[in-house]
């Protein structure tokens, strides 16, 4: 009698991970995630039907388990400042807790399943970060902005940072760890620039 | 709902890329007892999975064979 074993279950998808990040998405292959995984091929068909089915659910989970992290203790009415605030030590949080996910997560978002597997995950989280930028232009503390740019100058000096941060260097290879002050640094500059 | 594992069968096969519309795939779709089929084109053994209550291993191995295609329990 076969039964779901949520152990195995869960190393076939911390294993996956690892394969993807070190092998790429072309590189991935269910031979290799078995053996990897000390069970036999048929085991993992059991689970996945094929790989396509495999790395769309993985990309999903972790595609709702960093929205479920970003959205902690934000809400969409929050002042802007304290919302972008909480945004940025979300993502900063989620980024140097599971380093291997961002990057799988990155990998499979430019595979040919990325379209689908963000058009899912993403939904719920697109709703809330939408009115979260309506209210802030609505109550007046926010540039009306094409959606892009807003983007481009609130995440992008957080995303930049965070790079170096992984590479452990920044420009000329100069090491470089993220601190707090830099962070808030980087913030404030932020705030300025998308106020009224 | 969700699948119960003990009705999942899988096989390495030598299927290459099927059509919709060819035998082995319309045969596949209409067989009694098949609930679900899928083959993974991209893995060397061309992994068959089915979800069948009823058939058993023996049973869909003559099945496919009949279509002209190997076919063996993977294990």
């Amino acid at each position: 009698m076969r039964t779901r074993n949520a152990d195995k279950e869960k190393l076939v998808i911390e294993k996956a991970i690892e394969l993807i990040v070190s092998d790429g998405f072309e590189g991935f292959s269910m031979n290799k995630l078995a053996r990897l995984c000390n069970i036999s091929v048929a085991t993992l068909y059991i689970y996945y039907q094929h790989k396509d089915d495999l790395i769309k659910k993985i990309g999903s989970e972790i595609g709702t388990a960093f929205f479920a992290h970003t959205l902690k203790d934000f809400s969409a009415d929050m002042p802007f400042p304290q919302g972008l605030k909480k945004q940025w030590e979300n993502r900063i949080s989620f980024s140097l807790q599971n380093p291997k996910i961002v990057e799988c997560f990155e990998i499979i978002r430019h595979s040919p399943h990325g379209e689908q597997i963000l058009q899912t995950a993403v939904r719920p989280f697109k709703q809330i970060m939408a009115d979260f930028f309506t209210n802030a232009v609505d109550n007046k503390e926010l540039q009306p902005l094409p959606i892009e740019v807003f983007w481009s100058v609130a995440y992008g000096p957080l995303y930049s940072l965070l790079r170096f941060h992984s590479e452990g260097k920044s420009m000329g290879g100069k090491p470089f760890s993220l601190t707090d002050e830099y962070t808030n640094q980087a913030l404030e500059l932020v705030l300025k620039a998308l106020k009224p | 709902m969700e699948t119960n594992l003990n009705h999942i069968l899988i096989f390495k096969t030598n299927i290459d890329q099927l059509s919709t519309k060819c035998a082995l795939s319309e045969a596949l779709g209409k067989q009694t007892g098949i609930s679900q089929w899928s083959i993974d084109h991209e893995d060397c053994d061309r992994v068959l999975r089915i979800v069948s209550e009823t058939l058993s291993n023996q049973e869909i191995i003559s099945f496919i064979n009949a279509h002209g295609f190997e076919c063996e329990e993977l294990l």
